[in-house]
């Protein structure tokens, strides 16, 4: 009987030329935006290999030099793309995908195509998450809007319930009408993103995050479906069930999102560009108390090493000073990175969980946040590789410190190391964090996701329960 | 199998019908007469618990309508005053699915088909959308989904409204069969004259109340119409 409904349901959403020219449409824009993410993913991964290998190339090249002078000659890290980010890139357009490591300096990305592209550009990325998140609960909503409030005005509803249809039935059988026709847009297009995923270069790891991905979309749109139709069997008329899920619409995938963003900064706020950069400063110059100054800090640094290799005066050193003085000012500053950038992603790291508590709110926030982490696209997978760019960094400057102080003597600066010495760094390697340890940090959206979606199944039950012609 | 005991509604101070009792039983045809806004679609909604009521009971086959709303519906089949039906499926399509959502065994096309020809549907129709019907033929459509339903009991609200002369006639016709099978049948009329030919039992309705019931065959058919007129003048 379900079925009988369904078959029916369908056979009349598809008789309706607008249900085909709005499905159409949508498949046109998530083809599209597949195959425009899908470009973009494969332009990013090749210009990301090319200038990965140019900047090893300079890194490797560089003729005999002092150790330090290659610290800062620097290299640049690259966010590996990750092939979901095809459907979903997530922050990366704003916090960028590249970051310069150098002497001296924890450097923040740099390369923000957000920042470089026109305003058109901008508002012209439509991603298939986008679409996926606010575009087809909109086509759900058009196509269900009327099931049962476009029977009670037509009058079709009267006899309907004069039949004894069980409600969960004649529920069930309406929502897999809409499905049928939403299907015939979406089966195409998920067909279209598992090829286009499994057929790049190393897709095929990132099936858990894409399997994990597709069903936390079917439990979205399970959420609008059931809303949907929940408020179509409480309506009076289509008109009043459209205005009201278009209410619901507005307010869930633009307001919420938008108020979000106010409350988060209100609640966690973070420092101005300049402002963070002057406490950094004044840290970085001054010492933690603030009060010694470079030059006293040099003094009793100085008096240490004295001390330590027994010696009276720093030309009798059996090491590079020069070495031990650089390696001294680099520790200082990674203490001073670790408690100005540490407090700045503590911050973010307490945005994304408001951000996700929020989802109480709007499943499209938690929707947003999951697809956004299964991608690798979010702002802890983006601190996670911002991290493991910065260890490497720190890595690199105590190597070429510790060749420096080790190979060259008292206060020589002239000190110049092979070329071999490059060769010789490890070349940067970045291995993104594995979907466990996503999953693992984003249970409560999945939680949230899950919740939803089962309270509209409810209420859809609940109100078509208690339908009256 | 119908039953109303003291059975009421109203509407905060509007009293839409007053406590009514009745009873039908399988093979009686029970014709409600009444002026307009008498309470005869009350009476009707009320036993399929579209309306929540404020006095009485109802039941069906024993069962009271609101305790048991789907078992009882199940044995009723429904006639409104205006058949609607969906817009975009043919006739036989409408036809197929208000049968097949009573739960039976679908029933195959020559069967339906036949169907179509017995309440008078020209033929062709049936395979003609329902947004080119007259009001007469969906009224027709409706009246085959009742019959396909095999119910215990038919409630029918103005069943004939926009039939022409001949289709109302057979609708007596099938009325007839359907209640030498033991079918109960409670239907809500203007038309005396069908009252009269195809009623077992006549009851006149006015102000929500039942003002008069009585067996059709004790009266004639100038008789029905004098009481009628009678009962509204006072
Ligand atoms: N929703 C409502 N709110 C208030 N009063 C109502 C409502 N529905 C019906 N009524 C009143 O109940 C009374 C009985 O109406 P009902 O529809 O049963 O009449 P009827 O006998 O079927 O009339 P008709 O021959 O015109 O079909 C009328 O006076 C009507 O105004
Ligand atoms: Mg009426």
């Amino acid at each position: 009987m379900i079925m009988t409904i369904a078959r029916k349901e369908f056979t009349e959403m598809f008789r309706d030329g607008r249900v085909r020219s709005g499905g159409l449409a949508l498949l046109l824009l998530v083809g599209g935006s597949l195959l425009y993410g899908m470009r973009q993913t494969q332009q990013l991964a090749t210009e990301r290999d090319t200038a990965r290998q140019l900047t090893r190339a300079h890194w490797v090249s560089q003729p005999a030099k002092n150790p330090h002078s290659a610290a800062h000659y620097g290299i640049y890290a690259f966010k590996p793309r990750a092939t979901l980010a095809t459907l979903d890139d997530g922050v990366d357009p704003y916090v960028g995908v590249t970051t310069w490591l150098e002497a001296h300096k924890q450097n923040e990305f740099q390369f923000r195509p957000a920042q470089d592209a026109t305003s058109a550009q901008r508002f012209g990325t439509l991603t298939a998450a986008t679409t996926l998140q606010l575009l087809v609960p909109l086509l759900i909503i058009l196509l269900g809007f009327a099931v049962f409030a476009g029977e009670r005005e037509q009058g079709t509803l009267r006899q309907v319930l004069s039949l004894g249809v069980k409600p969960s039935v004649l529920g069930a059988g309406k929502a897999l009408g809409v499905a049928g026709v939403l299907s015939l847009v979406l089966i195409p297009a998920a067909v279209l993103g598992v090829i286009a995923i499994t057929g790049m270069p190393d897709g095929g790891s990132d099936l858990v995050r894409l399997g994990v991905m597709i069903v936390s979309y079917i439990a979205y749109f399970v959420a609008w479906l059931a809303l949907t139709l929940a408020i179509s069997a409480f309506a009076s008329t289509a008109r009043v069930s459209l205005a009201a899920s278009l209410g619901v619409w507005m307010l869930v995938c633009i307001l919420a999102p938008r108020l979000m963003t106010d409350v988060v900064r209100s609640v966690h706020p973070t420092p101005s560009a300049s402002a963070f950069a002057a406490a950094m400063k004044r840290d970085l110059d001054g010492g933690f108390d603030g009060h010694a100054t470079g030059a006293q800090r040099e003094k009793l640094f100085e008096e240490a090493v004295l001390k330590k290799y027994g010696v009276d005066s720093l030309s009798q050193l059996p090491v590079s000073f020069a070495g031990l003085s650089l390696h001294e000012g680099e520790r200082h500053g990674d203490e001073v990175f670790d408690k100005h950038y540490g407090a700045l992603w503590t911050t973010f790291a307490e945005q994304e969980r408001v951000r996700e508590l929020a989802a109480v709110v709007s499943p499209v926030l938690a929707m947003r946040s999951l697809s956004m982490a299964l991608a690798g696209t979010d702002v802890a997978q983006h601190l996670h590789f911002q991290n493991a760019a910065e260890q490497y960094r720190r890595s690199l400057m105590t190597a070429m410190n510790g060749e420096m102080t080790m190979k060259s003597k008292g206060q020589d600066f002239d000190y110049k190391a092979d070329p071999s010495t490059w060769s010789n760094v490890a070349p940067f390697d970045y291995e993104a964090p594995s979907a466990a340890w996503v999953l693992q940090r984003h249970t409560p959206a999945m939680l949230f996701l899950g919740v939803w979606a089962a309270g509209a199944v409810l209420l859809a039950g609940w109100s078509i329960g208690r339908m009256t012609p | 199998m119908l039953q109303a005991t003291a059975l009421s509604k109203s509407y905060g101070e509007k009293v839409a019908l007053q406590p009514l009792s009745l009873t039908v039983k399988g093979g009686e045809v029970f014709c409600l007469l009444g002026a307009n806004g008498a309470g005869k679609t009350t009476t009707i909604n009320l036993f399929l618990d579209f309306i929540p009521r404020s006095g009485g009971s109802a039941t069906v086959n024993g069962l009271d309508v609101t305790q048991h709303s789907l078992e009882t519906k199940r044995l009723l089949a429904y006639i409104p005053e205006q058949v609607n039906l969906y817009r975009n499926l043919t006739g036989l399509e409408n036809l197929t699915y208000f049968q097949q959502l009573s739960g039976q065994a679908p029933m195959p096309r020559t069967a339906l088909l036949a169907l179509c020809d017995r309440v008078g549907l020209p033929s062709g129709a049936p395979d003609k959308r329902i947004a080119t019907y007259s009001k007469g033929m969906r009224q027709k459509v409706g009246i085959a989904i009742a019959i396909a339903r095999n119910a215990r009991a038919l409630l029918l609200d103005e069943p004939t409204s926009g039939l022409d002369p001949q289709a109302s006639n057979e609708f007596s016709a099938v009325l007839s069969d359907l209640r030498a099978d033991g079918v109960a049948i409670l239907m809500a009329t203007h038309d005396l004259f069908r009252a009269k030919e195809t009623g077992t039992r006549i009851g006149i309705m006015k102000h929500g109340a039942m003002v008069d019931e009585f067996a059709a065959a004790d009266i004639g058919h100038a008789d029905l119409e004098q009481l009628y007129l009678r009962h509204m003048r006072n």
